[in-house]
């Protein structure tokens, strides 16, 4: 049924479709990879891969969920009170959502990242990997976000081997009709 | 009746991921419903909120390309009655994007601003009338992505002209009659604190809009209160009480105490 609905849908929107795919096309090979962490602001257009890493789509990231014993890594920030807030403003981020499975580890995905931080990334993904190189990761935060693609090369720089980047982020997987749960951060030292 | 049965047991199959898909936005629902009630009672406390569908029109895109950027409009039915109206963004970590109040020389039939979109969310457009009812009306927005108030890249250069100004005047006097539209414009970064910045390695402090004071000829026309939801270099469309050979007075504070001052005189001619 979703189908029939999604035919209709597309043969009514070819046109403006492929227009609009068309520009998101010439928009995203745009976006070329930098030599090396992005250290611009964290939200915006990335690029499509990332080398030496597999590059997933939600189809693809929930094959392997079923088939193979997978590290998610939710690279997402947390978000971060402005001291200069007004003291009356009302300051209330909403509870983080993410892939169930997921281990959340904000921080990590910082174009520069402190040497505590990093350390207690290392330590992580040698705990969750159980020391096994060739343990298949993945990586991922928002849609257009910069921080798992850091986050994944910076694993492949510590030599894991098995590197998978998905850049449709939570809202890709929620959005193809999976469900996500609420997430508490791992505690990465300030 | 092997083949029946398998029919039978695919459909039962379809209607349970059907059912498990409305059971889940259900559940969504509510929880949404119950962060406005929770935001609603921090930020109006017990009044009540009461429809405003029929007096406040809020309009923004569906779906936002840009969640750092995201065009809102408010009109209101009542211009002549309203004190005040407020744009509360419920998923953003600081979930009043805007509140803005209304002098004499001011005209709240329309607002437009620009701001910054959590992801999926309720946007709601509250009015406080001059006998200080509230009315309220919300949209669902959809913005692509978005970390937590999301700010896109800023140009460096721009930093430069930090708190620069233009007006422009919309439509055309003779036929607006003597209320007429604007859009301010102000440099401003508005950055919201959850950046890095590449040279110190730390957070690029926040540095945003608090205060915006308009004011035609010394009578005031609006005053703007916000914080980290505008988008960067903050567009500002609003309605006044236009007099020939007026003069229009800007007056933005930041963050970081800085004062921006801008006086525009109202002669015909386009910027």
């Amino acid at each position: 049924m979703r189908r029939k609905i999604a035919r209709r849908f597309a043969s009514n929107f070819t046109l403006c479709g492929l227009v609009l795919f068309l520009f998101a096309g010439l928009a995203l090979a745009e976006v070329p990879e930098p030599q090396d962490y992005w250290t611009g602001a964290l939200h915006g257009e990335v690029p499509q891969t990332l080398t030496g890493a597999k590059v997933l789509h939600t189809d693809e990231l929930a094959a392997l969920l079923a088939s193979t014993h997978l590290v998610l890594i939710d690279a997402a920030s947390f978000p971060h009170k402005p001291a200069n807030l007004d003291p009356g403003a009302v300051w209330k981020p909403v509870p983080h959502q993410n892939i169930p499975g997921s281990v959340w580890i904000p921080g990590i995905g910082e174009g520069h990242i402190e040497t505590n931080v990093e350390a207690y990334f290392r330590d992580r993904l040698a705990v969750l990997t159980a020391g096994n190189l060739d343990q298949p990761i993945v990586f991922y935060c928002h849609l257009q976000c910069w921080a798992s693609w850091n986050a994944a090369k910076r694993a492949q720089s510590y030599g894991y081997r098995k590197i998978h980047w998905y850049p449709d982020g939570a809202e890709g997987w929620r959005d193809a009709g999976n469900t996500l749960t609420t997430a508490q951060p791992e505690s990465v030292p300030q | 009746m092997f083949c029946s049965n398998r029919r039978f047991f695919l459909m039962a199959g379809v209607a349970a991921v059907l059912n498990a898909g409305a059971a889940m936005a259900q559940e969504d629902e509510a929880a949404r419903k119950a962060r406005w009630q929770d935001l609603a009672n921090e930020i109006f406390g017990a009044q009540p909120l009461l429809d405003g569908t029929a007096k406040i029109v809020l309009e923004a895109p569906d779906r936002a390309l840009d969640a750092a950027l995201v065009p809102v409009s408010i009109r209101v039915q009542n211009p002549q009655e309203v004190k005040s109206l407020y744009l509360i963004i419920d998923d953003n970590p600081a979930p009043i994007a805007a509140h803005v109040s209304y002098g004499p020389a001011g005209d709240p039939q329309s607002l437009k601003l620009r701001v910054r979109v959590n992801d999926y969310t309720y946007m709601h457009a509250v009015e406080e009338t001059q006998d200080g009812a509230l009315y309220e009306t919300h949209r669902f927005v959809k913005a692509s992505g978005g970390c937590s108030a999301p700010s896109g890249a800023y140009d460096e250069a721009a930093l430069a002209q930090i708190g620069e100004m233009k007006l422009r005047l919309l439509g055309e006097p003779q036929t607006t009659g003597p209320v007429r539209e604007a859009q301010l414009l102000i440099r401003h970064p508005n950055f919201n604190g959850m950046q890095r910045d590449p040279q110190t390695q730390g957070y690029t402090p926040a540095r945003f809009l608090k205060t915006v004071d308009i004011r035609l000829n010394g009578e005031t026309v609006l005053h703007l209160d916000s914080d980290i939801s505008l988008a960067a270099d903050p567009a500002i469309g609003f309605a006044f009480k236009a007099q020939p050979n007026g003069k229009l007075a800007v007056e933005a504070k930041d963050s970081d105490a800085q004062t921006f001052k801008r006086e525009f005189a109202l002669t015909e001619s386009r910027s």
